[in-house]
């Protein structure tokens, strides 16, 4: 088994084929047809988008119409001039933010290291952990809910910070993820280091960590969203306003039992999501150059 | 029985307490997390204790509390006289949605008057806030009031996490069907705070076009008024819920009306009884003859209302401004009783105020919670976020008394009742929402969904 | 020729081949100490819960129990047998497996295709797809229900809407029996393809450009690169997708929950929703029970999954 770390491209690879002048005829129809099919599925994704941040700039009458308008009558700003009176954003944005990136970091950290030990090293009981981090992942969250919140609350952690990041600072998905990547760099690679003297974990952060990078990248996306959009557990341990975090403090425009103002909670779910799209759209590079800036040959 | 016993206070004494000390903080980390996994085998629910207990959490009569059917509780709190101790301290208070938002309002009036008292009021989303309350008294968590889900009483009682109503406070001010949902086996926990009940709304010119010129008196006059809807272009003379969450809260009243009881005088389920297959056929025959929706619409039924699609539904207060926002005009439409048949009874829902057992300042909230079923401060609160007053003397405030669509609700909220609260009402509901939904999709017919609803209401039991 | 991101399956085959032989006390302690801070924290905070959950679900515990877990009562697999014998069990199962078996493949194969198609060197504005594909993903369920509600209604819906504009009668798609799962599916896979597509872009992009070059240069035509080359160089990456993307699915509930809380007539009631309105209604043990079951099922599937995409040897 051999392996070739992709060297450095500028840009992604190109398609396949490219000699004859036939080929090139096929190849803009490719690239025509291939736009067609692109922007069809970018509208069927993000239509619905379009239509939410319309919406948040609709009175809760005209979400009420049928059939419904796509276009504002009669564009408004209060949905959102009400979200931010109504709620300390700023607040509740701290709070997210710091909890996501605590989450993030600890993953990023403990889920690579483990992940590397997995599929570089060898110890005793190695196989019982992996499958048994595994299993907790099909171990549905639900039923840990109630156990987890006894004991984080009998820990004295209910209502703070820590009480919202630690049962999440680690996670099942991040070891496997981490594990699939990292078993792919050649052991060449580490076995020359070795002999070079380096010591396990001069290997693991100058050489090993480096070339995870979109691994890290996707992992770092996945954990982060997945902390920024968790409600029920900071719901439960939040007891007071001053540590909620943003999808606690929306939640809250369900007005009553029986009601809901969806004007609200569409101008609230496009704040929630906009700090993740502008995120998200900062770290794609990284997951597509990752490999490519190492340099390694 | 006594070994079991033995065990059972074993166990009971290092988990089932509460202690504020760290040093039983980290007792009980080991307890939760170890103990737990060790002993659990050898701790079993004593029976025979369970039935001899009072009132109250079985586990806490037997892990060395004082029963707290006296009102007196473990750390010499009385709670039957609030108005003597001095109010002072702080005091945490839990509200979901609209009233949460808008409690401040009235926790600084409360502060002005007991200045020694500061009150600080947390607004919780309702999407979670019952699984919240179950943690937080799980957690030793709790705030110190709350408002409560009228239907979760029953369960929160039994947890062992509200304190009884102290005496002081009289019963007969509330809305009988309102107060009873706070007594769980003979015991209140809380005060209603706002109520709300359901009406019949229905459109009045169409009503006319049809032939029909009054409020229905009866079943026969609510199928003539639903007709008379249907005649007069209507595409549903009525919209009733076919099923789905919440369904039993408009068939109920029904079920009360054809002279049912969920619960007979020994406290057995009577779901089944003669009255259910007749309120469940009379439901149902709105569906039978098309006259209602067989699914729920995504138009919302204020839309349909008020372009005349829909020519009545049933629901409470919160209608009135929706209905209202909508566009309909005041002079189309209005609310209208409940029919009268062996009763003419509706049913009543809301939130209580609640007070927690963990509470370290009963006194202080005890006061805050009498002082929200003032009256005055009661049609103040109306004023605020449109609650119904749970309170009748609030009731003869102009504010209420001179709207003759808010009146209304008054008038039905002295005949209108509430499920039984008790522990295993929410999942009891559930399989009657079930049920109703079977019977009017003609899968089934009313006598079996009947005979159905009987029978997994006594697998599921009171819970009690 | 190539390996990129070599596996293995956690059956057999050892990480480092040539290491084969029993870890020395040093190669212990150097393992070690790369596990013991993740699973230090495992222990407590995800072992720990697991472990008194599976011991609930050996009891009676009821939400009325909490304040004295310990006076319940053992009661063997009474609860296993209630969740076998409970039909709405049964119809809940039924409806989950419908949903992973048609849904997975779904979203997976409607993921690599987008990763695919953005992987080509010559699409524009590839960050803005990318961004556009993965934005459901990011948002929260709340938000999409709500628009999705506004599509699939039967009466004033866009998607009807637009049927009746060619003259098509569009059904209740939430609101029939037989519509409203299949709405799911495609709701679903919808909301979840993003996460399937920025991972296989991530092993995409760690495909040598050489060889598609060096095939081409063969003769390989049209799809032959994809299925000779893409294909089997993504198998892990396909065994990880289609393990979690399972796991996820197995555990169905948010789009019931916010589309159709579970109706109509259970059409669309999942596993876990029925194993999460236990729990409202305060029946521990069960719910417990139903999870633990869950887990068994998730247990099976990712062993199957593991040994069918098992790197070939």
């Amino acid at each position: 088994m051999t392996m070739t770390v992709t060297p450095p491209t500028a840009t992604p690879a190109d398609p396949p084929a490219v000699t004859s002048d036939g080929r090139v005829v096929g190849r803009r129809n490719h690239r025509v047809l291939l736009h067609v099919g692109l922007v069809a599925g970018l509208i069927l994704m993000i239509g619905p988008f379009v239509f939410m941040a319309l919406g948040s700039f609709k009175t809760t009458g005209e979400l009420r119409q049928v059939p419904p308008t796509f276009l504002p009558e009669d564009p408004t700003v209060a949905n959102y001039r009400d979200l931010f009176d109504r709620l300390d954003f700023p607040r509740y944005f701290f709070n997210s933010t710091v909890v996501a990136l605590a989450v993030t970091a600890g993953n990023l950290l403990f889920c690579s290291m483990l992940g590397y030990a997995l599929a570089k090293l060898e110890f005793a009981g190695k196989r019982v952990v992996f499958v048994l981090v595994l299993a907790t992942l099909m171990v549905p969250a639900i039923v840990t809910f109630m156990p987890l919140f006894v004991l984080i609350s009998n820990m004295g952690l209910a209502n703070t910070h820590a009480g919202l990041i630690l049962p999440f600072v680690v996670g099942a998905l991040g070891v496997f993820l981490m594990r699939q990547f990292i078993g792919g760099i050649p052991d060449e690679l580490l076995d020359a280091a070795r002999i070079d003297g380096a010591g396990e974990y001069t290997i693991f952060f100058k050489i090993v960590l480096p070339l995870c990078g979109p691994a890290l990248a996707t992992l770092a996306i996945l954990t982060f969203l997945g902390s920024w959009n968790s409600f029920l557990w900071p719901l439960v341990v939040a007891s007071t306003e001053d540590m909620y975090t943003l999808p606690v403090a929306l939640s809250l425009f369900s007005i009553g039992q029986q009601e809901t103002n969806v004007a609200l909670q569409m101008a609230g779910a496009l704040v929630v999501v906009l700090p993740v799209v502008i995120l998200f759209f900062a770290m794609q590079r990284f997951i597509t150059q990752g490999i490519a800036t190492t340099g390694i040959k | 029985m006594a070994p079991a016993k033995y065990s059972f206070m074993a166990c009971s004494s290092e988990a089932g307490r509460r202690g504020r000390s760290s040093g039983q903080r980290s007792l009980r980390v080991l307890a939760v997390g170890v103990v737990f996994a060790l002993v659990v085998a050898g701790c079993g629910r004593d029976d025979e204790d369970d039935a001899d207990a009072p009132p109250d959490a079985s586990g806490e009569t037997s892990d060395g509390t004082a029963g707290t059917s006296d009102g007196t509780t473990s750390d010499g709190t009385t709670g039957d006289d609030t108005s003597g101790s001095a109010a002072e301290g702080s005091i945490s208070v839990w509200a979901m949605g609209t009233e949460g938002e808008n409690l401040d309002v009235l926790a600084e009036d409360f502060m002005a008057e007991f200045p020694d008292v500061s009150v600080e009021v947390t607004a919780v989303p309702w999407d979670a806030a019952h699984d919240r309350i179950v943690n937080s008294i799980a957690g030793g968590e709790v705030p110190d009031v709350s408002l409560i889900g009228s239907t979760w009483m029953g369960e929160f009682a039994k947890l062992g996490g509200l304190e009884p109503t102290p005496e002081n406070i009289d019963p007969s001010q509330f809305f009988e069907g309102s107060w009873d949902t706070t007594v769980v086996d003979g015991v209140s926990y809380g005060v209603p705070w706002y109520v709300e009940t359901r009406l019949i709304y229905y459109r009045t010119d169409l009503a006319e076009d049809g032939g029909f010129n009054q409020a229905p008196a009866n079943w026969d006059e609510l199928t003539q008024l639903v007709q008379a809807q249907a005649d007069a272009g209507a595409e549903f003379g009525i919209s009733l819920l076919p099923g789905g969450i919440g369904s039993w809260q408009t068939y109920m009243p029904f079920f009360w009306q054809a002279g049912g009881e969920i619960l007979d005088d020994a406290g057995d389920f009577a779901l089944g009884s003669d009255a259910c297959v007749e309120a469940l056929t009379f439901y149902d025959s709105f569906f039978e003859e098309g006259l209602a929706p067989s699914a729920v619409s995504d138009v919302p039924v204020e839309a349909g209302f008020t372009n005349g699609d829909v020519g009545a539904f049933i629901s409470g207060p919160w209608m009135i401004g929706v209905v209202t926002d909508a566009g309909a005009d005041p002079a189309t439409w209005t609310v209208a009783r409940q029919p009268t048949e062996a009763a003419g009874t509706s049913f009543v829902g809301g939130g209580n105020l609640a007070v927690f057992e963990q509470s370290d300042n009963k006194a202080a909230a005890w006061a805050f919670v009498e002082y929200l079923s003032r009256p005055e401060v009661q049609v103040k609160w109306y004023e605020t976020v449109k609650d119904l007053p749970s309170v009748q003397a609030a009731w003869d405030d102009p504010a209420l008394a001179d709207d003759e669509l808010v009146a209304a609700f008054g008038d039905q909220l002295e005949d209108a009742k509430s499920a039984p609260a008790i522990p295993n009402w929410e999942q009891i509901a559930s399989a009657i929402d079930d049920q109703i939904e079977v019977v009017t999709a003609g899968e089934t017919t009313p006598e079996d969904g009947c005979a159905a609803m009987q029978q997994e209401a006594e697998s599921i039991g009171t819970g009690l | 020729m190539t390996a990129i991101i070599a596996t293995e399956s956690i059956a057999a085959t050892p990480t480092a081949p040539p290491r084969r032989s029993r870890p020395s006390r040093k190669q212990n302690l150097v393992g070690w100490s790369f596990a013991l801070p993740f699973f230090a924290m495992f222990v407590v905070f995800m072992a720990g819960p697991i472990v008194v959950s599976l011991i609930t679900s050996l009891t009676d515990l009821r939400s009325t129990d909490i304040r004295s877990p310990f006076g319940v009562n053992f009661v063997g697999f009474d609860n296993y047998v209630d969740v076998f014998s409970d039909p709405k069990f049964r119809k809940a199962a039924v409806n989950t497996a419908i949903f992973v078996v048609v849904g997975v493949p779904l979203t997976m194969s409607l993921g690599l295709l987008a990763a695919v198609a953005l992987n080509q060197g010559i699409v524009k504005f590839r960050r803005v797809f990318r961004l556009g594909f993965y934005l459901p993903v990011v948002t929260s369920i709340v938000a999409i229900a709500v628009v999705w509600r506004f599509l699939l209604g039967a009466d004033s819906g866009l998607v009807n809407g637009l049927l009746d504009q060619v003259g098509i009668d569009g059904p209740a798609w939430l609101t029939d029996t037989k519509y409203a799962l299949p709405s799911l599916i495609v709701m679903a896979a919808w909301k979840n393809l993003g996460f399937s597509m920025i991972v296989f872009l991530a092993a995409l992009q760690s495909i040598p450009v050489d060889l598609y070059e060096a095939a081409a240069v063969d003769g390989a035509k049209s799809w032959q690169p994809f299925r000779y080359i893409t294909l089997p160089l993504l198998r892990p990456t396909i065994l990880f997708v289609s393990v979690i993307t399972t796991i996820g699915y197995v555990q169905f509930f948010e789009e019931p929950l916010v589309m159709t809380q579970g109706g109509p007539l259970d059409a669309t009631l999942s596993v876990t929703y029925h194993a999460y309105n236990q729990f409202s209604f305060g029946n521990y043990g069960y719910t417990a029970a139903v999870s633990y079951v869950m887990f068994v099922a998730i247990a099976l599937v990712s062993f199957i999954l593991f040994r069918l995409l098992r790197p070939n040897t």
